[in-house]
């Protein structure tokens, strides 16, 4: 198909001896707003990183097509670093830049205009750690918008958000779907993932599903992605790292 | 004779001490800002120390073939402790990520280790070659007094590069810093950076040995960064105030070691030295504990401030209501001078605007605890006392939007409006 966007073939991906990803394939079409859902330690954000290359995967192909924008786990950085929010936004920037050279008037507007977008303009000049988590999240996803991506990659941004960021956040998302941009949401609340996305991601370590939300999100996956059938495979899994590292 | 500060720059024997340990102060503190803001402190102690051995063997190794040759043997060390100091920094790593050592663990072991060996062949040749184990003792605790300009060139040329790597990738610094994972998401060679950092930091470190000593090196990395912390949220400025305080330190711990044992001197006391290296650690400590005061009285100015303006507001409140209230002549000087009372401490118009406003935020106050949150009227009146001195006209706006104006409060008495 022609219009796939996101496209895995037989990914695996391993920590140490652990198998996190496991010969996981599946397409996603362009211009979707796509949940990605599963236990804790599934594999979720490790898709998305095996998806920009953060992580090097064992074996199989993964491949996005388009330019990516990134929204890291807000628990991934240090909250107190020096750094002002504006300053932070400006980074992204820093990709079409090149290495050398320094921000210019035109790129500090349009860190404005991203600040504008997400509703943290007063904000700017604020140190960071003064910030509240939906704050934080916020300006992840300002500096998101301002590489000007196809495919935007969001890990966990609900983790710890306020009700009404959420709902803003998910306003700002479906508004870049209309814009033709297809979006990942690494995601946990089971209860909204219906009104949410118009395609999920069923993962745990193996996939378990892929498709539209209508077709695919049924109890009975839900059992496969949840439930006993899939704890075994996890418990199992790390009695056979321990058994080859020779740790008790 | 007693020498003024910018005979230090002039003076051809007091001169390349003074630059000398100036841009050595420069490389350690702008290294050092990215070592505190790692949170690797430690790192620089352990690095410092586990130099120690490389130049005991640096020396003794040149000296051996080019005895007398002090630029060879200079340069000789300068190699020899970058190289067992890079050594150390490969094992704490190693120990980290393979043998899942604690990484306070692993400083502090790679730190004692190389020192040690460092100490055991310096001891080796302590009664077998006097001189030389003179000149490693120089590492210990530093000493600038006998730099050359061939070493200040040396320094001059690291502290250039040092300089113009921050420079020019400062962007890309910032950003592995704050987040690594984006960073790797936009292409930056994170991994590269890293390791070229690590490198400067080792550089910095075999660059200051010379004039602070392996011991008190670590200070000096951290010191003007800690002190440049209390003035500013942003890394750019940071970096330049560090830089700033550093070469402040580099400069005035040498100064006072050269002036200090010569006003001795006067004074007749012979034979009275100062080392450099904890006359400058000493002089940059200094610096953090003014920094430090500075930012503690800052925040103790904003609290007296606030207690004096609770104070005058509760005094003004008391006579909008009518009520006696105790008038210590410095509150009523002040009310006076604001123009909020006159002559016969009745309150102006003035007065009487701001007075209501308070009054108004404490009803309002009370008016929101009862209806949203559910409390009970007799006991909302305490944490309004509080609230009427704390909130802003932002937040009074929004007040009255939600409580929709009300006209009394929960007590049944009236709300004073906005303008009358």
């Amino acid at each position: 198909m022609s219009d796939e966007i996101f496209y895995v073939e037989h990914l695996t991906v391993n920590y140490d001896k652990t198998a996190v990803l496991w010969d996981v394939s599946c397409s996603v079409p362009k211009g979707k707003l796509i949940g990605i859902i599963g236990p804790n330690g599934a594999g979720k954000s490790t898709l998305l990183k095996a998806a920009l290359r953060l992580v090097k995967p064992l074996s199989g192909k993964i491949k996005l097509d388009g330019k990516s924008a990134y929204v890291p786990q807000r628990s991934s950085v240090d909250w107190d670093f020096p750094i002002t929010v504006f300053d932070v936004v400006l980074m992204g920037v820093y990709g079409k830049l090149g290495f050398f050279k320094w921000a210019k008037k035109a790129h500090k507007e349009a860190t404005r205009r991203a600040l504008e977008k997400v509703g943290m303009l007063g904000f700017a000049n604020r140190q960071i750690s003064q910030l509240s988590s939906g704050q934080q999240q916020r300006v992840f996803i300002a500096r998101a918008l301002l590489q000007d991506a196809d495919i935007y990659l969001l890990d966990e941004p609900f983790a710890g958000v306020d009700m009404a960021t959420e709902k803003e956040i998910m306003t700002l998302l479906r508004k870049l779907k209309k814009e033709g941009k297809t979006i990942f949401v690494v995601h946990h609340d089971l209860t909204c993932v219906e009104s949410y996305f118009d395609w999920v991601i069923m993962l745990n370590t193996c996939l378990i599903a892929s498709g539209p939300v209508k077709e695919v999100f049924h109890s009975d996956n839900l059992m496969r992605t949840y439930g006993r059938s899939a704890l075994l495979l996890d418990e199992a899994a790390k009695l056979s790292q321990s058994k080859a590292s020779g740790v008790k | 004779m007693i020498y003024s500060p910018l005979d230090f720059f002039t003076d051809p024997v007091f001169r390349a001490p003074t630059i000398g340990s100036m841009l050595m102060c420069l490389a350690s503190s702008l290294i050092g800002v990215l070592v505190i803001i790692r949170k690797r402190s430690l790192l620089g102690e352990a690095l410092s120390h586990a130099s120690y051995p490389g130049v005991v063997i640096g020396l003794i190794f040149l000296s051996s073939y080019f005895p007398f040759q002090e630029e060879i043997i200079g340069i000789g060390i300068l190699v020899g402790a970058f190289c067992t100091s890079l050594l150390a920094l490969f094992i704490i790593h190693k120990m980290e990520r393979k043998l899942r050592v604690k990484s306070d663990a692993a400083l502090c072991f790679v730190l004692s280790v190389f020192f040690g060996v460092g100490i055991l062949i310096a001891s080796r040749i302590q009664t077998t070659h006097a001189m030389w184990y003179k000149q490693i003792q120089l590492f210990l605790y530093g000493q600038s007094a006998t730099l050359m300009d061939i070493h200040v060139l040396t320094y001059g040329i690291l502290c250039c590069l040092i300089i113009t790597t921050f420079f020019l990738l400062y962007r890309s610094i910032e950003a592995i810093h704050f987040d690594v994972d984006f960073s790797k998401s936009i292409g930056i060679r994170v991994n590269f950076f890293e390791n070229m950092i690590y490198c400067l930091l080792v550089l910095a470190i075999c660059i200051g040995i010379r004039s602070v000593g392996v011991v008190l090196m670590s200070g000096m990395l951290i010191a003007p960064g800690i002190c440049a912390r209390q003035f500013t949220h942003r890394l750019s400025i940071l970096l330049i105030l560090s830089g700033f305080f550093g070469l402040l330190s580099g400069f005035f711990g040498n100064y006072f070691s050269v002036i200090i044992p010569e006003l001795m001197q006067v004074a007749g006391e012979k034979n009275f030295s100062l080392p450099t290296g904890p006359m400058i650690l000493l002089f940059a400590t200094a610096l953090c504990a003014i920094s430090f005061i500075i930012g503690l009285s800052g925040r103790y100015t904003r609290i007296i401030e606030h207690k004096w303006q609770c104070r005058l507001e509760n005094a003004l409140k008391s006579m909008w209501k009518n009520e006696p209230f105790d008038l210590s002549w410095s509150l009523s000087f002040w009310l006076k001078w604001q123009g909020w009372v006159d002559e016969k401490y009745h309150l102006t118009p003035e007065g009487f605007i701001y007075a209501s406003r308070i009054v108004r935020l404490h009803r309002l106050w009370e008016v929101y605890l009862v209806d949203y949150l559910g409390q009970k009227v007799e006991k909302v009146h305490r944490n309004a006392e509080e609230m009427e001195h704390i909130i802003t006209p932002e937040l009074e706006k929004e007040l009255m939007l939600l409580l929709k104006n009300p006209k009394l409060d929960p007590h049944k008495q009236p709300i004073p409006r906005e303008r009358l």
